[in-house]
């Protein structure tokens, strides 16, 4: 109870802090203070920080104790880069976070590049880079630059986050102009997936019986994406392939455990498309998620599985006063396509609606309010876990969403 | 009719004149290691939205004002987004390690003393702002 009471006081004082910092640091022009030089070199600085508190009726979510109200919902992030020479540039970005059992204050490498620009339409980077799938992956964790306080599930899963997020290898990229016609944008990309040992696949495993170890992997994969064609609209498609091995193990008798191997090929394809005009986003994406597996528990052949999970969005955002935004997505995710989507196991339907109001430049705050139907498969890992729901799950999850962040 | 027909053509010159002016107040200015005389507007938004890191095959990088009326409207005539939206875009680029931020300076002054010490510098000040040190390009 005493460390309860403990943890909840540093909880509430880091809080504090970091309140009184943006409150303190978000008034000010902050940009004076990200840039040093060393040897002749600028080296800028940056970072972020977000807090929030969910609040739901029944369901808890994303593994959180929503039902009560939570706000073990905290992130954040500094990166250092600088520019070597005309062409080449390095940099790094840690990245810590805390929502609910995911993460647990276990800070991340986010990326870290060296990026050598040749041309416009040529360039390349190494190292741990953000992969780029749909409109935002690669941006999921700055909550600063999306109107919504929890971007859209069935495309950004927190709980998955560091399945697609970045990958260890190298990118070719370049934007090759096309007159009148708009420009397209690549990026070809090859290396080794990301692992979270502290996120929703081996978190969720557990729940399952399965005990997974680690999950090595390769990724491959690309973007292409045609910019206004139309003035203001983007459109584009990704594709990414992952062939990897789960290592786990499972207990197969009161006092027996086996390793459990599972091979799999993950193949995702997203198309997507955005149209800015005035004061109006409108985003809209589509994902289809394909995963061919064959197991073995301990010497024994455990058979294959296959399943092919779909989600798509649309969204709206719309900016009616200088620091004021409102939007509103619809979001949907199946997890067997090819079953009926009726029951609650075969679908998470998501519905918000939401306010972004910009305190500063750099300092926002969000009032977000969801009404999900449906939970998934247990082997969905979308945000309801049996851990935080023992009694079983309720069909429908209404749930309110307050977060402020802080950048610099 | 007539009147209609009078009033349309007075309107149409009276924009026809706002939008020269407007484009008139603002002064592109390059450090003197720029080459090139004059940059397309396509080139300006390129540079700014830090798609292009080179014009007429010089190396440059894009210096902002941090606010005012000549930083609005060059992002208006030229950039084609509001404060908060390049801002947002800026911060997308620098957060996933895919660009730094652009130097800003607060006043035109400043813009001015940085371009015209620094290699490769693109600003904007207002036509009117004495710019010693560097060179203005006409915008196509």
């Amino acid at each position: 109870m005493n460390s309860k009471v403990s943890r909840m006081g540093r909880m509430v004082l880091g809080l504090t802090v970091i309140v009184c910092g943006a409150v303190k640091l978000g008034a000010q022009d902050i940009s004076n203070y990200t840039n040093f030089t060393v040897d002749g070199k600028t080296i800028q600085f940056h970072g972020f920080a977000s807090e929030g508190f969910a609040y739901s009726n029944d369901n808890n979510y994303l593994t959180m104790n929503t039902s009560q109200g939570s706000f073990a919902m905290t992130d954040g992030g500094v990166n250092v880069s600088t520019q070597l020479t005309d062409n080449f540039r390095v940099g790094a970005q840690i990245y810590d976070r805390n929502i609910g059992e995911l993460g647990k204050w276990h800070p991340t490498l986010d990326w870290a590049v060296a990026d050598y620009k040749f041309r416009d339409w040529f360039g390349i980077r190494a190292g741990k880079v953000k992969t780029v799938l749909g409109l935002f992956n690669d941006t999921q964790d700055m909550e600063f630059l999306h109107t919504f306080a929890i971007l859209p599930q069935s495309m950004y899963p927190l709980d998955l986050r560091a399945s697609t997020i970045a990958h260890t290898g190298g990118d070719v990229y370049g934007t090759i102009k096309l007159k009148k016609r708009g420009d397209l944008s690549y990026t070809g990309y090859a290396g080794w997936k990301s692992y979270d040992k502290y996120g929703g696949y081996v978190y969720g495993g557990a729940a399952v019986g399965i005990n997974v170890t680690s999950m090595p992997g390769r990724q491959f994969g690309g973007d292409l994406r045609w910019n206004n064609l139309v003035k203001g609209l983007l459109f584009g498609a990704s594709v990414m392939l992952s062939p990897e091995t789960v290592n786990a193990s499972t207990q197969v008798a009161p006092t027996v455990t086996y390793p459990y191997t599972i091979w799999w090929n993950d193949n995702t394809v997203a198309f997507y498309t955005e149209y800015k005009v005035g004061n109006l986003i409108l985003d809209g994406e589509y994902r289809r998620e394909t995963v061919g597996a064959a197991s073995m528990v301990g010497p024994i052949n455990n058979g294959g599985f296959y399943w092919d999970e779909r989600g798509w969005y649309v969204s709206a955002a719309y900016r009616v006063a200088k620091r004021l935004e409102l939007g509103t997505y619809e979001s949907r995710y199946y997890p067997m396509w090819d079953q009926s989507h009726t029951p609650p196991t075969n679908h998470i339907y998501d519905t918000v609606a939401a306010a972004k109001v910009e305190l500063t430049d750099h300092w926002d705050l969000k009032i977000e309010e969801h009404f999900m139907d449906g939970y998934g498969l247990p082997y969905s890992f979308r945000g309801f876990y049996p851990q935080e729901n023992p009694d079983g799950l309720k069909p429908k999850t209404d749930m309110l969403v307050i977060r402020t962040g802080w950048n610099f | 009719m007539k009147h209609i027909q009078f009033f349309l053509a007075v309107t149409a010159v009276a924009i026809f004149a706002l939008s020269n002016l407007q484009a008139a107040d603002i002064k592109v200015i390059a450090n003197s290691s720029v080459g090139a005389s004059s940059i397309s507007a396509d080139e300006l938004k390129d540079v700014f939205l830090l798609t292009t890191s080179s014009v007429g095959g010089a190396h440059v990088e894009p210096v902002l004002a941090k606010g005012g009326v000549t930083h609005e409207a060059f992002l208006k005539q030229y950039v084609g987004k509001t404060e908060s939206a390049l801002s947002t875009y800026y911060r997308s680029l620098v957060f996933t390690g895919k660009a730094s931020m652009p130097k800003s300076f607060a006043s035109e002054n400043e813009v001015a003393e940085y371009v015209a010490k620094t290699k490769g510098a693109i600003g904007y000040v207002s036509a009117g702002a004495a710019a010693s040190g560097v060179k203005t390009l006409d915008v196509k």
